[in-house]
């Protein structure tokens, strides 16, 4: 029996509620080869990862592990199969330290105490080769959200599973991050260990990958091994990767730009921000590019009204300064639309609720009443033109991930926004929903708000921005516009703070 | 905005329509508890179904109701209050206090049900303030009231000698019928109303479902936190104030469990622990449950000395029950928290 696939899935089925999200899937892994299963956002990759995991139960078809038929229905009968899994929504534990997330619920015992001794020196090794320089003993809250993802994978691989599932392990990874990932992943295949690879990062899957299942709407499409692609296959997988940016919409030409409302920063300063001069116009999008430590978390912080800047101006398009709190913000106009999950979304209520989180909430103008037929009407209409596919009543949590986003846009949109601060607007989310995000992002601003963008994705800020600024330690770095939007420029900008020609070309190379 | 047009229509992207289902509403397992609950013990004891007894059980439930209708704006915004029996006891001896005092008697109730509003806010304000959990809070301050109302009331019953117009309240309307059964009704209906049909209403759920999110859609959550537990301290000097009118005094120790019976109550009517929705209908029938289970220890002879743990024991088989049946609904529609405690 050695050479059965480690894992297939045949007519594999689960619904939600009315909701479908496998229907009738079919997958086969072979032993010692990494797997990437590549669809939309909502096209059911969570789900088979959950599935896998023992997480939720399927409600038809034949699971077969290692030529045997298994039910995986809990998460402990996933770990005795050997199943190790890094899920989208990880069950990590951000006030317990380090050591105590890898190594949670497989404690070595010595004496019958936990010894911290052994954790240490097991997991050593593994955190060097992921590249993690971080102490083990601090509570995981104090790391940054990649670190915490390869605390996560870091987690799976301790287990030493026969089986990987990873369900898009790299979205809140750095490039550099994403390279070292791959090298480890790549030595554990060596070594004999199977991996499904879900991911909505299009060009890190197909660079890894052996087999390759193309899912929609819980079927699979396309299942070959990568060398097999024709190029008219591979082309249909790039239509998620073509005309990804829209063209910009120009809807203000007339008007003369200095008459146009802007909002002006003029020397802002507080926490690692000094000195930040910069205007934005309405009917641009500004890109803001930035390191983690470079400010731009303060300086939207700031304009959102979360923190009182120490020094400096604000002026906004309605003439008035920095708002006090992000209830003065909301009432304002200033919206701020951030990736990070749980900012946004009350998953427990209707998406109709959650639309009407900023016109109903926030404002104290209007109606003093709620009407949960008006807020129906609300979101019928919004996931009519956001094509979120749901209907109004389902609530929020039951949305895939980019329909979450979509929410949490809609809701501002409902307000006809004056000053649009996006911190990350379409991280972790599929390549159908980015595009469809980008073009709204454009459509913002061709409606005439004031858009600034902040994105870890360089080839977002030169494919959406008109503009972009780059900042470097709390300072403004630079700023390149037009033809001189390049990522390597912007990457040597970031990290240097200033553009030098020796940099450039050398990023130039590892960027392409 | 309009639409947009980006993504090409690809092979096999045909949209699965949801299916719509009709949901429970989230009060099905009180009723049904009640329902069954009446049931059971009319069949014990064929008298308890004479009207005038089952009326008699709306008058007990009256007043603890309503300080379920006050927690469950508490719990919905995934605050918890255990002051609120302190709170009516205070209230009301503040009243009796100003009545003995020579104040007229309604003007003594408005000012119970202000004290109460007070003492809620002063909640409100030290959870704003210092960002402390309203559990941690109202434990420390529910102490301190129930000293307070001891050093105020000196440990005796107060007998306020002139009630006029309040002592209407301890009468029945059509002979039969509580006035505060009536008072609980009406309150919790219009409650109920306010809860989900307006802004406030709305902010309260926002806040209890998801406070991050809530505050970063502009929602005030401080100013909402504050206010359901101001609500909270008006219901519970209310229900102080006409406990002086039915009773007549007020005792040391009469609102032994009213805090944890409106808790329990909450909760069995619908309202999760965890926030984010409420009923406040559902509550005052989690009280009537609760209210049949008291009476019934009495109608049934339960030897006095197991009484309590009989009690709370059928507490903890409502509770169970109506988990078993949130658990169901949950699989139907196919979506549940992650949250264990939800």
């Amino acid at each position: 029996m050695s050479d059965s696939p480690i894992l297939s899935l045949r007519n594999t089925a689960k619904r939600f509620g009315g909701t479908v999200a496998l229907e009738d899937l079919n997958l086969v892994i072979e032993r010692g080869s990494i797997h990437a299963v590549v669809g939309e956002s909502g096209a059911g990759k969570s789900t088979l990862a959950r599935m896998l995991a023992g997480i939720v139960r399927p409600d038809g078809g034949i699971i077969e592990f290692d030529g045997k038929p298994v039910t995986i229905d809990s998460p402990q009968a996933a770990r005795k199969l050997g199943v190790g899994v890094v899920l989208q929504h990880p069950g990590l534990f951000m006030e317990r330290p380090v050591l105590a997330n890898l190594f949670i619920n497989r404690e070595p015992l010595h004496n019958g105490l936990v010894s911290r001794h052994e954790m240490e020196a097991r997991s050593r090794d593994l955190l060097r080769q992921l590249g993690i320089a971080i102490d083990v003993h601090a509570p995981l809250h104090d790391l940054a959200p990649g670190e915490r993802q390869l605390v996560m994978i870091a987690r799976a691989l301790l287990g030493n599973p026969r089986l990987l599932i990873l369900d898009d392990p790299n979205s809140a990874l750095d490039q550099r991050q994403v390279e070292r990932l791959v090298a480890v992943l790549r030595g554990l295949r060596a070594r004999g260990m199977s991996m499904l690879y879900a991911s909505n990062r299009l060009e890190d899957t197909l660079a890894i990958a052996d087999q390759l299942t193309v899912i929609r709407n819980g079927r699979d499409v396309l299942s070959k091994a990568r060398q097999d692609l024709t190029a008219s296959e591979e082309a249909m997988i790039g239509q998620l990767r073509q005309s990804l940016f829209p063209l910009p919409l120009r809807a203000l030409p007339t008007l003369g730009g200095a008459l146009r409302p802007q909002i002006s920063v003029t020397g802002l300063g507080g926490g690692t921000l000094s000195g930040v001069s910069f205007t934005a116009r309405t009917g641009e999008i500004v890109g803001l590019a930035g390191r983690a430590g470079s400010g731009i978390r303060e300086l939207f912080a700031t304009l959102f009204g979360q923190r009182r800047p120490r020094e400096g101006k604000v002026r906004f398009p309605d003439g008035d300064g920095v708002p006090r709190n992000r209830t003065e913000a909301a009432r304002r106009n200033i919206c701020m639309i951030s990736g990070e999950r749980g900012h946004g979304l009350m998953p427990d209520k209707s998406i109709a609720f959650n639309l009407a989180n900023v016109v109903v909430g926030a404002r104290d103008w209007g109606s003093r009443w709620y009407s949960p037929g008006l807020a129906v009407d609300r979101a019928a209409r919004q996931i009519e033109a956001l094509r979120i596919r749901s209907t109004p009543q389902m609530p929020a949590g039951s949305l895939s991930a980019g329909g979450q986003q979509k929410v949490i846009i809609a809701k501002w949109l409902e307000i006809g926004p004056q000053v649009v601060l996006l911190d990350e607007p379409a991280r972790g989310i599929d390549i159908g929903s980015k595009q469809e995000i980008y073009a709204l992002i454009r459509q913002m601003a061709a409606s005439g708000c004031v858009v600034l963008l902040h994105s870890n994705e360089l080839s977002e800020l030169t494919g959406l921005c008109d503009r972009i600024l780059a900042f470097h330690q709390g300072r403004l770095a630079g700023e390149i516009a037009g033809e001189d939007m390049d990522i390597g420029m912007l990457a040597t900008l970031i990290a240097s703070g200033q553009p030098t020609d020796e940099g450039l070309r050398g990023k130039r190379e590892s960027a392409a | 905005m309009t639409g947009i047009d980006t993504a090409p229509p690809l092979a096999g992207s045909a949209n699965h329509p949801p299916r719509r289902r009709r949901r429970l509403p989230a009060e099905t397992g009180a009723v049904i508890a009640l329902a069954v609950l009446v049931a059971l013990l009319g069949w014990l004891s064929p008298s308890f179904l004479k009207p005038a007894s089952l009326l008699s059980v709306l008058g007990q439930a009256a007043l603890p109701g309503l300080l379920a209708i006050g927690i469950v704006f508490v719990l919905a915004s995934r605050q918890i209050d255990i002051s609120a029996g302190a709170v009516f006891h205070l209230a009301a001896t503040i009243a009796a206090l100003l009545m003995v005092a020579g104040t007229n008697p309604w003007l003594a109730a408005l000012a119970g049900v202000a004290a109460g509003a007070g003492l809620g806010l002063i909640n409100g304000l030290l959870v704003i303030a210092l960002r402390l959990p309203a559990l941690l809070v109202t434990l420390g301050t529910w102490w301190m009231i129930q000293g307070l109302s001891l050093v105020v009331g000196n440990g005796q019953t107060i007998a306020p000698p002139g009630l006029d117009g309040l002592a209407a309240l301890s009468g029945n309307m059509f002979a039969i019928v509580p006035v505060t059964g009536i008072i609980l009704v009406v309150l919790a209906m219009a409650m109920h109303v306010v809860l989900h049909r307006t802004r406030f209403g709305y902010r309260v759920q926002a806040v209890g479902s998801n406070p991050q999110a809530a505050a970063h859609a502009g929602i005030p959550t401080g100013n909402i936190r504050a206010l359901t537990l101001v609500l909270m301290g008006a219901m519970a000097g209310l229900a102080g104030v006409i406990h002086i009118g039915v009773q007549g005094a007020v005792a040391p120790g009469d609102s032994g469990t009213f805090a944890p019976l409106a808790i329990a109550a909450a909760i069995i009517g619908g309202t999760p622990l965890s926030g984010g929705s409420g009923s406040v209908i559902g509550a005052a029938i989690g009280m009537l449950v609760l209210q049949t289970i008291l009476s019934a220890m009495t109608l049934l002879g339960v030897d006095a000395i197991w009484a309590a743990f009989a009690t709370g024991a059928l507490i903890v088989l409502a509770l169970a029950v109506d988990r078993l049946i949130r658990l169901w609904r949950e699989r139907r529609t196919g979506y549940h928290r992650d949250d264990p405690l939800a």
